[in-house]
């Protein structure tokens, strides 16, 4: 296979602007609103509507000349020129000054997308900014009312969107709390109606009432810097039902708390009653040192962090090389960017020469040694697949971490694994008849070290990873496959996001090894005289 | 990194206001929930603030005693709530107002939730309307 191209380059395809917005603005006469006058006058062809959101939103402190029963759908628009359909992709900003347009702000990732043939726009959503909260379900219906607007163009005779869009391949992308908005735009596709709050009447989605019907076949669902359950459903903190991406920088200066990562977790976990059964969709996250919040969007300046951060310029080309990847494999069916997203070191050519990343991929066909959700308590191998763990010289314990470093435990169980004298093993022995490793790719789990004393600040840890059949053994050290990173400290006392290491089946049957014939899987503490890891999710996988 | 602070409150007052149409569609779902009669007044619980914070991403999840307030918005000089049930205000007499980033640390605000009785909800009868919620924003 060829080595696929940059994907934060430009492609092929020439793109025109567009401006789409709800006919009768007129910002040009609220002068504290002037950012926004380009909604005044959309381009031809393109006026919208506007939607009653009453029933989940008010609206902030600043002049909008309209109420919250008629927000209008603006936004701006890129389209590539040619023969459709293409793909279509809506991005979302998140919470800021509502003076200042926040739209424009995700430009440069939509001309990106355009050139490589993909519709792409950037919402106003500035209506719901200000010092307001709780309001991301509203952000949600927005962003879903918008790929209704497009797929009514999509249906009229003689627009010059009509016919062009493949309403079949469909990405949402929000950042900051509309990157919480994606994740309730996924879960509120599916509904028929919803009662926002306790209070509320039950509001349908169905277009009965003005809103919906949306059933969008959603690609991919990709949040930036996202917040988590500021709107949390009657039903529970949202889980997201599509395909989830999620990027966050280590020196966010506002969500400083890498929120998103819950989400994350709650997205396409494990099954406990049926661990076997999968959702069949893909997760991935992407972890960017010194990356910091505002810098996402280019119209937002940078805001404290209390540390050095990343260049602008270099912050936007690593999310163009993450969500340019995402597109391409998710949108594009170029397939060759699915190892970007699997795991960044994929993209080492793409990306800047010191920039250190972590993240993690969960395929949705997977089988688990360990999912380690069954509780608290010391690890075991998790069913259908029966065997046993030991633990030499090595202290193992699983449990609901601080992991985040965010003032309360994550939601999801993880191992944590102390050693102080080398070597300790933990060995997982296994009984290959209970498992099919041959059928996967590859063996992953999710691994990081904490800050805590065993571990030497700004060192990576490592140790040896051993895989034995009955007759042979491969070994081989972890530091080999990824690197595990000391975790930043700069911004707050280092958040844990842990590394999905993934051990290619092939180099196994390479040295000799029958997958069918695994008995034992070990972790050696032999590289380092101490640590604190923690360890999540081994599994068989693609 | 240190931690932001919450907004400084500066004072808290309830006013009774006409409700909104989306107000009167959560009425009727309270009349159809308690199967009782309902007044149908808004109380529109303005926090004040001191000075009014730049909006970020994160923001601050607004308790009442123990009972997270859902949504808030903001107003010119700070946020407000509604408040559907006058019976709220006998619930939660005396409790504080707290924010937290996180829902696990808190931070008291130093004012408790002031109770409409107190002459700042239901004008008298044979007095003006209620105002808006408009008008009852713009102080």
């Amino acid at each position: 296979m060829t080595r696929p191209a940059d994907p934060s380059l430009p492609g092929p395809h020439a793109f025109d602007a567009v401006v789409y917005a709800a006919p009768g603005l007129n910002y040009a006469a609220v002068p504290p609103l002037s950012q926004y006058v380009v909604y005044d006058s959309p381009d031809a062809g393109y006026d919208t509507g506007s939607i009653d959101i009453s029933d989940f939103a008010n609206l902030g402190s600043a002049p909008w000349p309209f109420p919250n029963t008629a927000m209008p759908i603006n936004g701006q628009l890129r389209v590539p020129r040619g023969r459709g359909p293409f793909p279509l992709a809506l991005f979302a900003h998140g919470n800021h000054n509502p003076l200042v347009d926040s739209t424009p702000g995700y430009l440069y990732l939509c001309e990106l997308l355009a050139s490589h043939g993909i519709i792409a726009a950037t919402i106003d959503v500035n209506f719901l900014n200000g010092f307001n909260f709780g309001e991301n379900d509203a952000r949600a219906i927005i962003h879903l009312e918008h790929l209704k607007q497009f797929r009514a163009w999509n249906s009229t005779a003689n627009h010059p969107l009509c016919g062009q869009i493949d309403l079949t391949r469909i990405m949402i992308v929000g950042h900051s709390r509309g990157g919480e908005g994606v994740g309730h735009a996924s879960y509120f596709n599916r509904l028929g109606a919803i009662q926002p709050t306790l209070v509320s009447p039950v509001v349908p989605l169905d277009g009965s009432a003005g809103l919906g019907p949306y059933g969008f076949r959603l690609s991919a669902v990709m949040a930036i810097a996202p917040t988590d359950a500021q709107y949390v459903p009657l039903t529970g903190p949202t889980v997201v039902p599509d395909a989830y991406f999620l990027i966050h920088g280590s020196r966010d200066g506002d969500v400083f708390t890498f929120s998103g990562y819950d989400t994350f977790n709650r997205a396409h976990a494990v099954n406990l009653p049926n661990p076997t059964v999968s959702d069949f969709r893909p997760k991935g996250l992407l972890w960017v040192y010194w990356a910091n919040h505002n810098q996402f969007n280019s119209v937002w300046p940078s805001e404290f962090s209390g540390a050095p951060v990343l260049p602008r310029g270099e912050q936007e080309g690593i999310v163009k090389v993450y969500i340019g990847a995402l597109a391409q494999a998710k949108l594009l069916d170029r397939h060759e960017y699915d190892a970007t997203l699997k795991d960044h070191a994929a993209a080492h050519a793409w990306l800047p020469p010191l920039l250190l990343c972590v993240s993690q991929y969960q395929d949705p066909r997977r089988i688990f040694v360990q999912h380690e959700q069954e509780g608290p308590g010391f690890p075991q191998i998790s069913l259908p697949i029966q065997g046993v763990i030991l633990a030499d010289s090595v202290g193992a314990m699983r449990g609901l971490f601080d992991l985040a470093n965010t003032f309360g435990p994550q939601f999801t169980y993880t191992l944590r694994l102390d050693w102080n004298t080398s070597p300790a093993r933990l060995p997982m022995n296994v009984d290959p008849t209970t498992f099919a490793a041959h059928r996967f790719s590859v063996l992953s789990f999710r691994t990081g070290q904490s800050v805590d004393p065993a571990n030497v600040v700004d060192r990576d840890q490592d140790f040896t990873l051993e895989i034995s059949t009955g007759m042979r053994t491969f070994t081989a050290r972890a530091s080999s496959f990824h690197r595990l990173l000391y975790p930043d400290t700069a911004v707050s006392a280092g958040k844990i996001v842990m590394q999905t290491v993934r051990v290619p089946i092939d180099a196994l049957i390479d040295r000799g090894l029958d997958p069918a014939d695994i008995r034992q899987i070990t972790l050696s503490f032999d590289q380092r005289p101490s640590g604190s890891i923690y360890v999540g999710e081994v599994q068989f996988s693609d | 990194m240190i931690p932001p602070s919450p907004p400084k409150i500066t004072a808290v007052e309830v006013v009774a206001t006409r409700p909104t149409d989306a107000d009167r569609r959560i009425f009727a779902v309270l009349r159809e929930r308690d199967d009782k009669t309902i007044e149908e007044i808004s109380f529109v619980v303005k926090l004040r603030f001191a000075a009014m914070p730049e909006p970020t991403s994160l923001g601050w999840a607004l308790y009442v005693g123990s009972e997270r307030i859902p949504k808030y918005w903001s107003y010119k000089h700070g946020i407000y709530f509604k408040v559907y049930e006058l019976q709220y205000f006998a619930e939660h007499r005396g409790d504080s107002i707290r924010f937290s980033l996180d829902h696990h640390d808190f931070v008291d605000t130093g004012h408790r939730l002031a109770d409409p009785s107190g002459g700042s909800s239901r004008p008298a009868a044979g007095t003006s309307p209620l105002p808006t919620l408009d008008q009852a924003l713009d102080d």
